[in-house]
């Protein structure tokens, strides 16, 4: 651990969540700004207190500088904001940054928030971009490869190399299916069975519709503090930023290095020597989920499991209640929701809510420790974060 | 922004500085790589500089067209309407004899033909006065 670890220096002091799934006639920013609203009462600050803003970008809104044009949106004058762009591991990034932000002195106050409206918000010319212009113009687009197809090929690959099963793969989605159910508000909370997401038709092989996440509306907010200043606010239960990592391993999926180590070995390995702590040590996780085989590969890069294990590690009820790692308790982006680059802050939202001990009857008993893992783009970006309650410093 | 009616054509490549004579090349039918005469390093993906050492000495090669399938996944939902026609198709992850990876499409037979680590050549499909794809068929 550095001597200029940021490990619990920060805090997060306030959470809020849009309504989300089919969200209809609510703009990226007006879902943002109700997640900030929530987030500031959570908080029991005024908003002219935030002095900081990190977003990313909105698919389905006009404005190139989101977090600019949600500051003006909200009615503040932030002295310090960016959009963070590296795919779906911009969540995670946020956190990182955000922290390092404060405890560089570039903020107190750092308000983390991102919405979109990818079910209903995209005009039909959004939407084709979104098909068409997702992958290299020269190199990849020519030959008809859908958002899906890159990931496709590292779980199918790993299928090849470890003998993963469709089965097991599928068993993400009726694990996540079966959290959802008890996430008030999720998207998608009618139980499946591996039969259904075997026979829910090819997307690209070896991914089903029910392998693939969901598309829709909504956003996430939080609010950041020193952990000093969470404590002259009086702030109930802060949950700290104990560790934070990240890796960039490749652009283009030709040139990932492996496509059965990802990334995030490298990720958590930073993020776990900053906290001090290991896998073994969390007892909750948002674990990426934009499909069944990522969660499967990143049980096993993130430590929870040996390598090639991750198929046995699921079908053996040891993402879920009772067994080793309680994963994606509110149903992820498979059964939750997924609006984008926003997805994985309700990864973020659970874990904190989990750690405060508010789940209801989807909490982890005594959950002090948990870990997300954002990232995007066939693996090219991964993100970690690890997050823990006063008890953990 | 893309028009309803550009969705319906498959996008074709627009070649650049960097790429000019790599499409050149494959109007000519040669996959053209690039070989680092400072460190022997060979790579697909057309840049001025080898990413293994940063030298500037590439020479292009024509690649002799052998590979194997590294991973390969069926697409059944078309990535927009301009795919719709050709679904199922089996996007291939090749691995060349020289090193490098590409990814490319299956031709000359049906998509559930492709097995893993399964040999492969190189075709050239001509699409535009411009453009010639590299496409891959059992070997």
């Amino acid at each position: 651990m550095s001597r200029n670890s940021l490990r619990g220096k920060v805090a997060i002091i306030g959470i809020g969540m849009s309504p989300v799934g089919k969200v209809p006639g609510r703009s990226p920013l007006w879902l943002a700004a109700d997640a900030a609203r929530k987030a500031v009462a959570d908080a029991g600050i005024r908003k002219g207190q935030i002095d900081g803003v990190l977003s990313s970008h909105a698919f389905a809104s006009p404005f190139h500088r989101f977090s600019v044009a949600f500051s003006e949106y909200f009615g503040i004058q932030p002295t310090f904001s960016n959009n963070l762009q590296v795919s779906g591991a911009s969540a995670a990034t946020m956190f990182n940054i955000g922290a390092a932000a404060i405890h560089g002195g570039l903020a107190k106050i750092v308000l983390v928030v991102a919405a979109d409206s990818l079910m209903t918000g995209l005009t039909p010319d959004l939407a084709l971009r979104s098909l068409t212009e997702s992958r290299d113009q020269q190199y990849e687009m020519p030959f008809g490869i859908p958002v899906a197809n890159t990931f496709a090929m590292t779980a199918h690959r790993h299928m090849k190399e470890f003998g993963t099963t469709a089965e097991q793969l599928a068993q993400v989605a009726v694990i996540q299916r079966k959290h959802a159910s008890r996430t008030p508000g999720a998207q998608q909370t009618a139980p499946i069975t591996v039969d259904d997401v075997l026979n829910s038709g090819l997307v690209t092989t070896p991914y089903h519709k029910l392998d693939c996440s969901l598309i829709s509306d909504g956003g996430a907010a939080f609010i950041l503090a020193s952990a000093e200043h969470a404590s002259a606010l009086g702030i109930e239960k802060p949950i700290y930023i104990l560790g934070g990592g990240e890796c960039y391993t490749h652009e283009h999926i030709f040139l990932m290095p492996s496509l059965t180590a990802t990334g995030a070995i490298e990720s958590s390995r930073l993020a776990y020597n900053m906290a001090g702590y290991g896998p073994s040590d969390m007892d909750v996780a948002g674990v990426y989920d934009c499909f069944t085989g990522t969660v499967i590969m990143m049980l096993e890069d993130l430590g929870f499991c040996p390598k090639g294990e991750g198929g046995r590690f699921v079908a053996d009820s040891q993402m879920t209640y009772g067994g080793k790692i309680p994963s994606n308790t509110h149903g992820g982006l498979l059964s939750f929701a997924h609006s984008g680059i926003p997805g994985s802050l309700f990864h973020f939202h659970e874990v904190v809510a989990q750690l405060r001990g508010e789940c209801g009857e989807r909490q982890v008993r005594g959950a002090e420790l948990g870990l997300v893992h954002s990232l995007g783009a066939g693996f090219a970006t991964n993100a970690t974060t690890i997050l823990g309650t006063g008890n953990t410093l | 922004m893309i028009s309803a009616a550009d969705a319906a054509h498959k996008p074709l490549p627009t070649p650049d500085a960097d790429t000019a004579a790599f499409w050149r090349g494959l109007r000519e039918n040669k996959l053209l790589l690039q070989h680092c005469a400072d460190c022997a390093h060979v790579q697909y993906y057309q840049q001025a500089s080898c990413r293994a050492c940063g030298g500037e000495n590439l020479a292009h090669r024509p690649a002799c067209g052998r590979g194997k399938v590294h991973s390969f996944s069926v697409v059944h939902r078309a990535p927009g309407p301009a795919f719709k026609a050709d679904v199922p198709y089996a996007v291939v992850l090749v691995e060349l004899e020289e090193g490098p990876r590409m990814i490319s499409t299956f031709t000359g037979g049906a998509p559930d033909q492709v097995t893993f680590d399964m040999p492969v050549v190189l075709t050239f499909e001509k699409v535009s006065e411009e453009i010639t794809l590299p496409r891959f068929k059992k070997a």
